[in-house]
């Protein structure tokens, strides 16, 4: 748990770190309308003075034309500051997408292992959107409540010290009262903060999986239990905002009090004055300066409450850094390999007595593990789920390395061969291919994005594709995948061989590609793979019955272990 | 399925554009009517005390210059530490307001979403649809915080400032007053229509940037397999591009919306003054000026927020109308009966005809279908057949368009939803295990079962040993940070809260799907030795050849049902 502290502790200051140059035109920005507010308050002073004191001074139009001028700088500068804020959250966001989104794909099909993929897509997404304010808003207001207070404090000083030094021991005030009321609360709403995260998860838990509430009939057993669950949530935090609005009050009283001593100090000095009969002139000076600063209390004040608003934004920070952790470090890359593998003459396979372990506690997956196949050949592999079939599959697509023993092709030591040697030697279809919210023809085309027109329609033809591809609204062109045209299992299936017939891959590995289809189906599935499957090497997981026509080779696994082999039976 | 979802997006897109959907959250919070009254008007009082503060600080400051003392200092302390106090009492009673108001729209959400709409969508799987409209519930928050409250503050700030004025000058009463109105009112509006446009296209990119990272991520093996990791990469950079394109047009437009407020209150100051100075407006006296100048900053640092709110009322308002669109009837919703449950479970489907939209071909045409008490039948099909919508009609999920389901000779119409689902439990690849202990998640079948009860059902689903091995056993966490099953255990736990409800009937839609074949077998012989003396309706895409069966059913066409021969 302190360990959990100290790594987000330490992602939170990295981020602020590398998030406080993009930010720095904002503090800058945020400095200069600092100034100009203390241009604006010299300027309604110099107003309001020549007004009060009659001929105290000359006619302040100038002062007048000088706020509309400042005023407008203002707006405008305040608008550049809003804009830049909103960049520099949103270049952090694009940082940290792209380094998840590189993490991911590093991390490659073995996270899916340990994480769903909306867990994935929400740290992505969501996650990373939520950290905007952290980076647009509180990391300039956390500079920027030191800051301006300062060069506000400063200018005061050079009119008046004592009001000035007042507003600081106010100001100073301000994290003395923040850390009396706010320690506990600061705790205590983190806390609260992972409360309501919780009650959000359970509400969407849920309202998920709600079909299952309403026709087990337990609809208003559960509605009440959210409402207790809801209810106790607000309890809870309220007792915690107790505490934590009177640190913003603090902020409140601080500036009141301020605001009170600076105009009894000048009001009195401004009584003495009148009482001594000052002339105009002099009166006028006074009044100017004692009405600068007053008028300057509130702005001195207002970047402590921009920094009390921005608090919640950096909750969000320590909740993102958790949620990272889930991730791969850049650190466990593997060293690839720089062989290159012939495949003119297709491709052997051969395992010399593979071990691999998924998971200590469970035993070996696969115990010993040694089979050839010639190149051009079949092999299936039968056995129940979990006896390895599948994690023959993987160290075969290189997401996994074997624990012991290896693995050749075409004699050559896997681990050795260059990744995208790899890739393009190998084509994979498993239970449910992936289509991506596109069109179809990017679909396919996915498999080789520089293939012909008429290389595209062959491979259709071969997957036996092109009869239901003609029966889409849009052929080739309608949408599918996500918000799509929805195509059915065996549909897919076929966009997925059409995949690898483009590719042309002289090994191809098939991972029960037909146990989401119904027997008719599968028998045409079956019949499309074994055209794909002429002249390649194939090695084929399944315990369906309808493999016993693909001929060649069998291997019968039992819990990581070899049991039978031989000739299939056909 | 596609396109009566399309058609509930239309029906939302025309109650986006009317103010409808917000009144219906507030008679929603209606119960809560006192409380967020109370805290409205509490924020008044600390913001009239305010402006008096200011107005009487500006005289005081003022009148000291020309050497006089108007009000006393303890005046000037009380309205002080008023204000102080005030600001705070405010603050609680609002926020415990919005959190039970907050509480009544997830209650409200729920019961209605688990009446209607919902059976059916939950039934369709669309599980992102559903956490949209979570999000959208808890964008409410927004509502009365950020816009109900500032927004009546503005409405009593108004004549305040207006009367305070004109007690000196009407000609400047109306310029600041109309300054006021323009800054409170009209460019929050002009934001908020602004804000519905653009706010649109930023929710339209970010979900094309889900999509895409969803795409991503769950074809990892895909973009793998084809060596396809930098494409994958630069089309989901594209997505992101195009969000933050949007998020900045709308962040450019939110930066002069709020320069226009600014200014609009820095022209009201610079009025004020003029008219002190006498330059262009009535001069007027020196010692009311100050008043009016401190009045009228107060006034409009009080409504500074309200542009920035109006932008993103766009937001708020759409999630309102998606919420209250929860409580929309679907088209085939049935209505709610009356009667009690029938004793006998003969089932019977007379002559029935559904579609799930019209112009969609009919997933049951005129079908006939007879399942005596305690028979036990599979119905085949591909996916896509109907084979699931047989399951929604009978546990009154949607309502045929033609013909009529009885059960036990009695119209199921007629019968009370949760007597109906009393007598029939379902178990699908859709049966969702929740983020909760092994005990909750099994007491939904039965909320009275007691210990030996909830053993016997683990050992019938053959997943005892398995909890037993937990280290917390039935009080094992599911889900998030909790132990996690394999698929097939997982669906061994459904099973069991299935068999512990007394239903007499089952119905079992694909329940080994995603089981591989040993365990699929395993499993379907489980379900032959516990449902003895149960009515099974089987749905499957093919038979493993174990399943003990009185007879099979095959849709076929997606249009009738025939006797495939047992």
């Amino acid at each position: 748990m302190n360990d959990d502290k100290t790594v987000m502790k330490a992602w939170t200051r990295a981020q602020s770190r590398l998030g406080r140059g993009q930010a720095m035109p904002v503090m800058v920005l945020g400095l200069a309308i600092a100034a100009i507010a203390v241009g604006q308050v010299w300027c309604v002073a110099n107003v309001l003075a020549c007004v009060l004191v009659p001929g105290g001074m000359p006619v302040a139009t100038s002062a007048l034309a000088g706020l509309v001028i400042l005023s407008l700088l203002r707006a405008v500068v305040q608008m550049a500051a809003d804009v830049m804020a909103a960049r520099a959250g949103m270049k952090a966001r694009r940082r940290l997408r792209g380094g998840v989104l590189d993490a991911i794909l590093r991390g490659g099909p073995g996270l899916l292992r340990q994480h769903h993929t909306g867990e994935l897509t929400a740290l992505a997404v969501d996650r990373i959107e939520a950290l905007d304010g952290f980076f647009s808003r509180w990391l300039p207001a956390s500079v920027l409540w030191m800051a301006a207070p300062l060069v506000i404090g400063g200018l005061a000083a050079i009119v008046q010290p004592g009001s000035a030094l007042i507003m600081a021991l106010c100001g100073i005030a301000v994290p003395f009262g923040q850390a009396l009321f706010g320690i506990g609360a600061a705790v205590a709403s983190r806390n609260q903060f992972l409360a309501m995260t919780r009650l959000q998860a359970r509400f969407l838990d849920r309202v998920r999986g709600i079909a299952t509430i309403v026709l087990s009939g337990q609809t208003e057993a559960e509605t009440r239990r959210l409402a207790a669950a809801a209810e106790e949530l607000r309890v809870r935090t309220m007792k915690v905002l107790r505490v934590a609005f009177l640190s913003s009050a603090s902020i409140d009283c601080a500036m009141v009090v301020a605001l009170v001593l600076v105009a009894l100090r000048n009001g009195s000095q401004l009584m003495t004055l009148h009482e001594q009969g000052a002339v105009a002139t002099v009166m006028a000076a006074h009044v100017l300066r004692g009405l600068f600063v007053v008028l300057l209390v509130p702005e001195f004040f207002a970047p402590f409450r921009s920094l009390a608003l921005a608090y919640q934004d950096r909750a969000h920070a320590s909740g993102a850094a958790a949620a990272m952790r889930m991730l791969p470090d850049a650190s466990t890359v593997r060293a690839a390999g720089q062989a290159v593998c012939d495949t003119g003459h297709g491709v052997a396979v051969a395992f010399e007595h593979v071990d691999f372990t998924w998971d200590a506690a469970r035993g070996a997956t696969l115990d010993d593990i040694s089979f050839s196949v010639p190149a051009g050949n079949t092999l299936v592999l039968c056995g129940a789920s979990g006896s390895g079939k599948s994690t023959i599959i993987e160290l075969l697509l290189g997401f996994i390395q074997p624990g012991g023993g290896r693995i050749t092709l075409n004699g050559i030591d896997m681990t050795t061969i260059m990744p995208e040697a790899l890739v393009a030697m190998t084509s994979w279809i498993g239970q449910k291919p992936v289509l991506f919210a596109g069109t179809l023809r990017e679909n396919i085309l996915f498999a080789r994005p520089d293939a012909t027109d008429a290389q595209l329609h062959a491979a259709l033809e071969a997957a036996s594709a092109d009869s239901f591809v003609a029966s889409l609204p849009q052929g080739l062109d309608t949408f599918i995948g996500e918000g799509g045209f929805g195509l059915s299992g065996g549909q897919a299936q076929r966009v997925a061989i059409a995949r690898a017939f483009l590719k042309d891959a002289p090994l191809v590995l098939l991972d029960e590609p037909t146990s989401h289809l119904d027997p008719a189906t599968e028998a045409d599935v079956f019949d499309s793979l074994r055209r794909l499957a002429a002249n390649r090497t194939v090695i084929l997981a399944s315990h369906s019955a309808a493999v016993e026509g693909f001929g060649g080779q069998r291997i019968d696994l039992d819990r990581g272990r070899i049991v039978t082999s031989g000739e299939s039976a056909s | 399925m596609k396109s009566s979802d399309s058609r509930a997006v239309a029906r939302q897109a025309r109650r986006e554009g009317v103010l409808a959907p917000l009144f219906q959250i507030l008679h929603i919070w209606r119960q809560r009517a006192p409380l967020l009254t109370a805290g409205a008007i509490l924020s008044l009082l600390a913001l009239l005390i305010g402006l008096l503060l200011m107005r009487e600080a500006g005289l005081r400051v003022a009148a000291m210059t020309m050497g006089m003392i108007v009000i006393t200092t303890g005046a000037l302390r009380i309205l002080g530490s008023a204000r102080v106090i005030l600001r705070y009492a405010e603050r609680l009673v609002t926020h415990d307001a919005m959190f039970r108001a907050l509480a009544d729209v997830r209650v409200w959400f729920f019961r209605n979403l688990a009446r209607g709409a919902a059976a059916g969508l939950g039934f369709r799987r669309a599980g992102d649809l559903l956490s949209r409209l979570v999000s959208d519930v808890e964008a409410l928050d927004g509502l009365y915080l950020r816009i109900i409250v500032p927004l009546a503050g503005a409405l009593l700030a108004l004549p305040f400032l207006f009367i305070a004025i004109n007690m000196v000058s009407t000609v400047l009463a109306v310029v600041v007053a109309g300054l006021f109105a323009c800054g409170a009112f009209v460019m929050p509006l002009i934001a908020a229509m602004l804000g519905r446009r653009d706010g649109g296209m930023v929710n339209h990119a970010a979900a094309q940037l889900r999509i895409g990272v969803l795409d991503m991520v769950g074809g990892l093996r895909e973009i793998a397999t084809f060596g396809a990791e930098g494409r994958m990469l630069a089309h989901v950079h594209d997505r992101d591009a195009a969000l933050y394109r949007a998020q900045m047009k709308q962040a450019r437009m939110l930066a002069l919306a709020g320069a226009a407020s600014y200014l609009c209150g820095q022209a009201a100051v610079v009025v004020v003054l003029a008219a002190a100075m006498g330059l262009g407006l009535p001069r007027i006296a020196p010692l009311p000026a100050a008043a009016v100048l401190f009045l009228t900053v107060a006034a409009f640092e009080s409504v500074g927020g309200l542009t920035r709110a109006g932008a993103l009322a766009g937001t708020i308002t759409r999630a309102a109308a998606r919420v209250v669109a929860v409580a929309d009837l679907p088209e085939h919703a049935p209505a709610e009966g009356t009667q009690p449950a029938p004793a006998g479970t003969d089932i019977c489907f007379n002559d029935v005809s559904f579609r799930w939209a019209e112009g969609r071909a009919p997933v049951m045409d005129h079908l006939n279908l007879s399942i005596p008490a305690g028979q036990r039948i599979a119905v085949l099909g591909p996916s896509g057949a109907g084979k699931s919508t047989l399951a929604a009609l009978l546990l009154k999920v949607v309502a045929p368009q033609g013909g009529q389901i009885t059960l036990g000779g009695e119209d199921i119409a007629t019968i009370r939803d949760d007597a109906l689902r009393g007598r029939i439990a379902w178990l699908s690849q859709a049966t969702h295990l929740f983020a909760d202990t092994i005990r909750a998640n099994l007491l939904l079948g039965r909320p009275d079962a007691d210990e030996a009860e909830l053993w016997t059902a683990l050992e019938q689903a053959q997943v005892a040993d398995v909890v037993r091995d937990l280290p917390e056993g039935l009080d094992s966490w599911l889900g998030e940070g909790g132990a996690s099953l394999s698929g097939g255990q997982g669906r061994r736990l459904a099973l069991a809260r299935v068999l512990l409800s007394r239903a007499p009937i089952l119905i079992l839609d694909e329940p080994a799907t995603g089981l591989d074949a040993r365990t699929e077998q395993e499993f379907l012989q489980t379900l032959n030795d516990v449902t003895e003396g149960r009515t099974v309706i089987l749905i499957a895409h093919r038979l493993t050849g174990v399943e003990k069966l009185d007879s099979v059913w095959r849709i076929s066409g997606g249009k009738t049902v025939e006797l495939r021969s047992e």
